[in-house]
């Protein structure tokens, strides 16, 4: 067996020569140890100078990349923060201004497929989301759009995510006004306005969105707020105005509007806005005038009730007279206005509360029936139609 | 690589001249070889950092930080590289020219490993001055001839035998392609798959400890994340293999064209006059540049980040096809002009740029599935690693160890095969071998070693007709059975379950020696018949025929029962007839 067989005795020579063999093995290893020692320093320099000038330039094309885009420069900016990206990959904020700079040059594809990319490592982030949405807003997918929209309003932010998820909200509502989705973008202003900060700028904004969304009654709850503040913000006082009057409460957009006219930064306002809220006024005032207030006197509110139902009497015969055929609904009216006696004193009008009741619902019927025949009117017959609205707002507080 | 390099090789391998060296020190090189192996490794990995980050440098300062079309440093500085590396190469570095993988296996197959210092110094400079300039080439294969060449260097310094040195090219190839790639195991399977051919004992633990070494050593410089940063992949709908299958036969057909093309233009230009190879890489150079030039600056260099870029969605999906078929264009320029680099970056990123392509286009207009375009970019470079290189096994795994990630293994399998099996269809002959062929050497085709059908003992079998006796019975009344038989040998069946196969000489001769009573286990010589099984390989029952005269083929599962027999007759004919 091979365990017990003897090698054979090297002879002195041999022996010899084996020492001369093992030393010269031992002197090359020690050799190829002091290449590989020194090879390891020299590529241990190289490598550093490499990764720092690596990282310098990694920083300049970044610094490159964020002026092109201050200079509105994005195809600039979007090579700069390739270049930036090749030195030190993988750098979260640079990936994302790469992104938005291929968006800003207009190359929505490229930005779409980035911002795609980006969001699969990271499928909560609100900033990327947002983005997304911005794009699908560009190419006109609503679906996509507001899905965008509410997976950034559901992802992460850094920094201040409060007020970012607020700024988010407000764009998506502008959107679906845009798109004419009212009920949706109230949806949305509604919680922004709960979730809002005690802030006049942002309410003011929020309360701004609700009046484009046809919402002028929490648009007018949020001007009210705001107009208690002392200081207020005289465009606090124009939207309370504003929307009183669209509202058919004249009596309160007379209120605001004539603190707003009487503020002295009012003349600082814009001409356009100046003679806007003048206008506002004046109607507000005619109409007012118009109207047989229950506070007003017995007499004169007998007077102006007389005096609506010549001016819907008058509208009446004119539209009937413009259409060849009248309606059926005008031959009614004409019927109503003939069972009203034909000469009304102030004196009986006073003394029969019910009567200027039926007159003026008769006056209202008419401004309504004649605004469908015959298409809207002007004059008095228009306040008293905007009064027809809603009758019962005018005075309220 | 000259011929005179052998001769050198053969005269320094003598270390102890006038002894003999398996007599004074058995053991030396078997422990000398692991030692080695973590040195060639270490060395290795530390020149192909030193390589990379010459690339890099060369590239910061020839094509500037960050190049853009327009700029006219991107036409003159490949050019002007061109002419200085063709200066360079056909004067100082004849053995620098090409990728690298061939010139390994000539070292391996013909020069018995040798590789010249000269060589390595000379691959190193001209391919970093080449890549860094714009040339549409890698630095991996590159790499693994500085590896290699570097094993060969540290074995004749320690005066290893021819054998040794011979083995120590692919140790050092798949330390350098190792570190080049950051990823061992494909390393040592490319090595393993491209070079040596087949699975071998006695290197493979060498090859997966230099592998490791460079690995390390590399890693210790780039840090641990893989070479590409590989976003997220999932493969959550199976449908999505449709796509994926898609991109395998897109990767199949495009291995075709690249393998066509640079079959086609490299033995042309070649072929031209021998003044023109000094200004061939200068004018491959100027075209690549172009190219740049006029609005692709992406394609030049080995274009690692922009296929980082395309795995992270940076770019459309038409943009991605005209990537990939411009950087095909481009490295097929500078290739054929014999610039030294290598294949590995373009064929990735032609592979990367066209699954990318394939995943955009899914993105964009199928936005339900979801499929990631990095993923798309992964397994699009695997489909063309397999069908281009024709290295099935080390795409798959390369893919996997790059993006360290298991659940993409599925689709990658699938793509890798289609585009394997096409282009193997459609182009038989694999690319590295059609290089070979055009620089007039005659290399092993590694595809055709894995694929030849081993001859097994039971495709010579013959059934069983020749007489089978029992040890026990007597020479007398066997001599009567056998002498009516005109079989040359029969077969003794003994009491242990041996067997012995026996020829009438030897019977003839118990029974003149012998009694007729005495039984035939008596007359056997002590030795028995080997244990051969229906499923070994045919040549292992040539070396026996020289003792007996024909041999039993047994049941693996019952010894006493027999499959049949073979004869040196049956096993000639069957060679003859294969």
């Amino acid at each position: 067996m091979a365990v017990f067989e003897l090698r054979s005795p090297l002879t002195a020579e041999e022996r010899q020569h084996k020492r001369k063999l093992i030393l010269r093995d031992m002197l090359a290893l020690l050799g190829l140890f002091a290449i590989t020692a020194a090879l390891a320093v020299a590529t241990y320099f190289l490598f550093n100078s490499f990764s720092r000038r690596r990282q310098a330039l990694a920083e300049r094309w970044f610094e490159r990349g964020e002026s092109a885009i201050s200079n509105g420069n994005p195809e600039q900016a979007v090579d700069a923060f390739r270049s930036a990206l090749e030195y030190d990959p993988g750098q979260r904020e640079t990936e994302i201004k790469l992104a938005m700079a291929l968006s800003a040059a207009g190359r929505s594809e490229e930005a779409i497929s980035y911002f795609n990319t980006l969001l699969e490592s990271e499928p909560g982030n609100g900033l990327i989301n947002l983005e997304l949405a911005r794009l699908a807003v560009k190419q006109r997918n609503e679906s996509r759009a507001v899905e965008y929209y509410r997976r950034a309003l559901d992802g992460t932010w850094q920094g201040d995510g409060y007020e970012r998820r607020r700024m988010v909200r407000l764009e998506l509502a502008r959107y679906l006004i845009g798109q004419k989705d009212y009920s949706k973008a109230r949806t949305q202003l509604l919680v922004a306005a709960g979730n809002a900060p005690d802030d006049p700028k942002i309410k003011l904004d929020i309360a701004g969105l609700m009046e484009q969304a046809e919402d002028p009654g929490n648009a007018l709850e949020i001007y009210r707020n705001i107009a208690e503040r002392k200081p207020c913000p005289v465009e606090a006082l124009e939207g309370a105005g504003r929307v009183a009057f669209a509202l058919g409460r004249f009596k309160l957009a007379r209120e605001y509007l004539e603190r707003v006219v009487s503020r002295p930064d009012f003349m600082s306002q814009p001409e356009s806005v100046q003679s806007s809220n003048h206008e506002l006024l004046a109607a507000t005032v005619q109409v007012l005038d118009l109207f047989p207030g229950v506070e007003l006197p017995a007499r004169e509110r007998a007077m102006r009730v007389l005096h609506a139902a010549e001016v819907a009497k008058g509208r009446l015969q004119a539209c009937s007279l413009s259409r060849p055929t009248p309606p059926p609904s005008l031959a009614d009216l004409a019927t109503k206005w003939q069972q009203i006696p034909a000469k009304l004193s102030p004196l009986a009008l006073e003394r029969d509360p019910q009567m200027e009741q039926m007159i003026m619902n008769l006056v209202f019927d008419t401004e309504k029936q004649t605004a469908t025949a015959c298409g809207s009117p002007g004059g008095e017959d228009k306040l008293l139609l905007k009064i027809a609205q809603s009758p019962v707002g005018v005075e309220m507080q | 690589m000259k011929a005179d390099s052998f001769v050198e090789s053969s005269e320094q391998i003598d270390p102890v001249p006038g002894f003999e060296l398996q007599k004074i020190a058995p053991t030396r090189e078997e422990r000398l070889f692991l030692v080695l192996s973590i040195f060639i490794g270490v060395l290795s990995g530390l020149l192909v950092v030193s390589f990379r980050v010459a690339i890099e440098w060369i590239r910061i300062l020839t094509l500037g930080s960050a190049p853009h079309p327009g700029q006219y440093r991107l036409l003159l500085a490949p050019a002007l590289a061109g002419l200085g590396v063709a200066l360079l190469v056909r004067w100082l570095f004849p053995g620098a020219v090409g990728s690298g993988v061939n010139q390994t296996k000539a070292a391996l197959y013909i020069y018995n490993g040798y590789i010249s210092f000269r060589t390595v110094i000379g691959k190193f400079v001209t391919s970093a001055i080449a890549i860094g300039s714009g040339h549409s080439l890698g630095p991996e294969d590159p790499s693994l001839q500085i590896g290699a060449g570097v094993a060969s260097m540290v074995a004749r310094r320690l005066r290893l035998s021819r054998q040794s040195l011979r083995l120590f090219a692919p140790i050092g190839a798949a330390a350098g392609l190792a570190a080049a790639f950051n990823a061992p195991i494909s390393a040592i399977l490319f090595v393993i798959e491209e070079v040596i051919g087949r699975w071998s004992a006695a290197v493979l633990g060498s090859v997966v400890l230099s592998a490791i070494s460079s690995v390390v050593v590399a890693r210790w410089f780039w840090g641990f994340e893989p070479i590409f940063r590989i976003p997220q992949v999932t493969l959550r709908d199976p449908r999505e293999l449709t796509a994926y299958a898609v991109l395998g036969v897109a990767g199949g057909v495009v291995a075709l064209i690249f393998s066509k093309a640079l079959g086609y233009l490299r033995p042309r230009l070649r072929s031209l006059a021998r003044w023109t190879h000094f200004f061939q890489p200068g004018l491959a150079g100027l075209m690549v540049g172009a190219i740049g030039f006029f609005g692709f600056p992406q394609v030049m260099g080995p274009g690692y980040g922009v296929i980082d870029q395309a795995m992270h969605g940076q770019f459309a999906w038409k943009l991605l096809i005209a990537l990939a078929l411009l950087k095909l264009l481009a490295t097929t320029l500078s290739f054929s002009s014999g610039t030294p680099g290598g294949m590995f970056a373009p064929t990735l990123f032609i592979g990367a740029m066209l699954g990318a392509a394939v995943g955009s286009f899914e993105k964009h207009y199928f936005p339900h599935l979801t499929g990631t375009v990095g993923a798309y970019a992964l397994t699009g470079m695997g489909v063309l690693f397999a069908g281009f290189l024709r290295a099935p096994l080390t795409s798959v795994f390369m893919v996997m160890e790059v993006s360290g990630n298991y659940s993409i293994v599925l689709p990658v399998i699938l793509a890798n095969t289609i585009a394997y099996l096409l282009s193997r269809s459609l182009q038989p002959v694999p690319i590295f071998e059609i290089f070979t062929h055009q620089d007039g050497l005659d290399l092993p085709s590694m595809e055709e070693q894995r694929e030849e059908s081993v001859l097994h003992i039971e495709d010579a079998l013959r059934s069983l007709d020749v007489p089978v006796v029992s040890g026990r019975e007597p020479i007398e009344a066997l001599s009567a059975t056998i002498s009516f038989d005109d079989t040359p040998a029969f077969l003794v069946q003994l009491w242990d379950g041996s067997w012995y196969a026996m020829s009438k000489d030897e019977l003839t001769a118990a029974a003149a020696t012998m009694t007729g009573s005495t039984p035939i286990e008596r007359a056997l010589k002590p030795d028995r018949a080997p244990l051969l099984f229906p499923d070994l390989p045919l040549d292992t029952a040539l070396r026996y025929f020289s003792r007996w005269p024909l041999l039993p083929v047994l049941n693996r599962a019952n010894k006493n029962k027999l499959e049949g027999v073979i004869t040196l007759e049956d096993v000639l004919r069957r060679y003859q007839n294969s």
